[in-house]
């Protein structure tokens, strides 16, 4: 391993799973791709760049790695962000992972305004995005934190809406859900360690440059 | 009541027990601290540990305010544990010292509590070191306690840090030419501080504002870096007093270079989120081995006028711990904590007599109680004393054991 410390020298967290494959093409194009470790269950990666290596990570620990100084960069979900609220900097939004976070109930019921339930029992990942979202309503919803397969909740009536990651709208669909509100419209973040930005300036900011062309050649590609 | 002597959690999180290596560590640093200080003539406040809850929560903001404990006296008036020491060192400055011979400098070492998630270096209860510069403005005294602030972190052993300067009077001035309410002024900070474009850009689309003036705050960002940028943020300016707020950081510059600090120093206007009180410079500092910041201060020349006497002032806090911390991390070794002789043997008056003139002289001497025997390889100290009798001592040591007389004791521990 690296000193990360030095000033030379970066660690990047990755997220595993739906983010990863996008954001290897992304590093690969800016010259950072990831040599391929020995075998695929490698947490720890080096890079094509010398100075630079990798971390992967779950998606919801990329900004605990990131906001403690662990690493020095990661790429993490919009939507992982604004529930966890880590005090990170994000200089860089990336063209992948859009997803949205959304309210989703029975395909059955009406569409009439969620700010006229009464004390409705949500399902959900993101308990903090939920409250905010209903309380902002004046709504005090009874939020039931589950930790996968949320669409499940409504149809052994464990809940009766739910908020969730919706990308295709297709899960919803399987299991007779419809959606009714967007919560957030999520994509790919670059974010960056306050004191990492600080102590390793010009790494950073040519790695967020090179990272920036990538970006724009792939969109114009 | 059971739940309170609860063996398995003796303690509330947030707080812990500092021990022998560790403990005189902390106390190696403060006394370091406290010295350097000194000889740039800021003199101690002991202030007290809880005040009135409205007096510490007065203009620290939301967040500090939120985070303090609370308690009520008898009369029910409600009290709080001090979250930071500016606020009680202004609030002794223009309600007891108002007319003494300005500036004062004050300083202050102690525990401040906040009731927030415990961080890397940050328990809810932490050690807070800092200064107070009242009762001068200007960019000298910014000067002196930036360069202060950098000459602590190095005699505390750190060489690589970096403090980052923003200019809220700069972002101030910029905010006269809008018209925000609260929340659209939070939105467009929050965008600010994550250096989040799209998100600048969003808030920004809310705001009726000139191209100008769009211009300058999308820049912002991006003004971040040594002198040079305060070249490139002449062109954005729009009113003398964005100017003016320039011609401050350029002469603090000049300074800090003579100071012999410059290089530790990141200039960055897109540095708006700070205490809420700040209305001049604000620096957090940054080193390696800690993610968060290890000090932050800045100049407030408004809190004194909430007390009733206006001055201006400027000051800076160091997390003791995270520095302590941070040290460790970057190879730093505290000093083993070790009797510098081992005293056995029987315990007249002779005997006592040398041990306390040991002592004395500045050596550390434990005396071995009970009847356990010691040897050299597992004693806690390099040397084993053992008093024969009024006169004679067996000296132990990884060399060897020799016999000598407590005279000629005393004469080779001068040399120990």
């Amino acid at each position: 391993m690296v000193n990360r410390l030095a000033a030379d020298r970066l660690v990047v967290a990755l997220p595993k799973g739906r983010l990863l494959e996008e954001a290897r093409t992304c590093l690969e194009q800016a010259g950072y791709g990831l040599r391929a470790g020995d075998n695929d269950r490698q947490l720890l990666l080096p890079s094509a760049a010398p100075h630079l290596s990798y971390v992967l990570a779950k998606p919801g620990d990329v900004p605990v790695y990131v906001e403690n100084g662990a690493c020095d960069l990661g790429i993490a979900g919009l939507d992982v962000l604004r529930e966890h609220q880590p005090d990170l900097l994000e200089p860089l939004l990336l063209p992948f992972g859009y997803c949205r976070l959304a309210v989703a109930g029975p395909a059955a019921r009406g569409d009439h305004p969620l700010r006229l339930e009464p004390n409705p029992r949500v399902a959900t990942k993101f308990p903090r995005l939920t409250e905010a979202f209903f309380r902002s309503r004046g709504v005090s919803a009874e939020i039931i934190e589950l930790s996968g397969s949320v669409e499940l909740a409504p149809l052994v009536d464990l809940s009766d809406l739910i908020v969730d990651l919706v990308q295709s709208g297709q899960t919803l669909h399987d299991n007779g859900l419809r959606e009714l509100r967007v919560v957030l419209h999520s994509q790919a973040v670059l974010v960056a360690n306050r004191a990492a930005w600080r102590l390793k300036t010009a790494v950073i900011e040519t790695f967020v440059a090179d990272l920036r062309r990538a970006v724009e050649e792939m969109s114009n590609a | 009541m059971s739940h309170l002597a609860d063996a398995r959690w003796p303690l509330p999180q947030g707080v812990v027990d500092l021990l022998y290596e560790d403990a005189a560590d902390k106390r190696g640093l403060e006394a370091a601290l406290r010295g350097c200080f000194r000889v740039w003539s800021y003199d101690e406040l002991i202030a007290p540990t809880f005040e009135y809850a409205d007096t510490l929560a007065s203009e620290a903001g939301t967040q500090l305010a939120e985070e303090m404990y609370r308690f009520t006296d008898r009369d029910g008036r409600t009290l709080a544990l001090r979250p930071e020491l500016t606020i009680p060192a202004a609030r002794v400055a223009a309600t007891r010292l108002y007319d003494q011979a300005m500036p004062l400098r004050l300083c202050y070492i102690g525990p401040v509590f906040r009731y927030e998630a415990p961080q890397a270096g940050r328990q809810r209860e932490f050690t807070q070191a800092g200064v107070e510069l009242i009762g001068a403005a200007g960019p000298a005294a910014d000067a002196e306690v930036l360069a202060l602030t950098a000459e602590a972190l190095r005699t505390a052993g750190l060489t690589r840090f970096q403090l980052a300067l923003g200019q809220m009077a700069f972002f101030h001035a910029l905010l006269v030419e809008l018209n925000l309410t609260p929340v659209a002024l939070h939105t467009l900070q929050s965008a600010l501080d994550r250096k989040n474009a799209a998100d600048i850009a969003a808030a920004l689309a809310a705001i009726p504002a000139s191209p100008a003036l769009h211009r300058t705050l999308l820049a912002l960002p991006a003004l971040s870096g040594g002198p040079v940028i305060l070249h490139t943020a002449r062109t954005l300016c729009l009113n003398p007093a964005m100017t003016a707020a320039l011609d401050h950081l350029a002469a603090l510059h000049e300074l800090l270079h003579g100071y012999g600090v410059a290089d530790h120093i990141t200039f960055d206007l897109g540095e708006t989120r700070a205490m809420q009180y700040y209305t001049g410079i604000t620096f957090k500092g940054y080193t390696p081995g800690v993610g968060f910041a290890i000090c932050s201060g800045g100049r407030y020349d408004d809190l004194l006028a909430h007390f009733g006497r206006p001055q201006p002032a400027v000051g800076c806090a160091l997390w003791v711990d995270r520095i302590a911390l941070a040290r460790q991390r970057q190879g730093w070794q505290p000093s083993p904590l070790r009797a510098d002789l081992l005293w056995l043997g029987e315990l007249s008056p002779a005997c006592l007599a040398a041990l306390i003139e040991l002592r004395r002289r500045g050596l550390r001497v434990e005396l071995h109680l009970g009847d356990a025997a010691v040897d050299v390889q597992s004693a806690r100290a390099p040397r084993l004393a053992h008093c024969v009798d009024a006169d004679t001592v067996r000296l132990r040591t990884a060399e060897g054991t020799r016999t000598l007389s407590i005279t000629a004791l005393m004469h080779e521990a001068a040399t120990w």
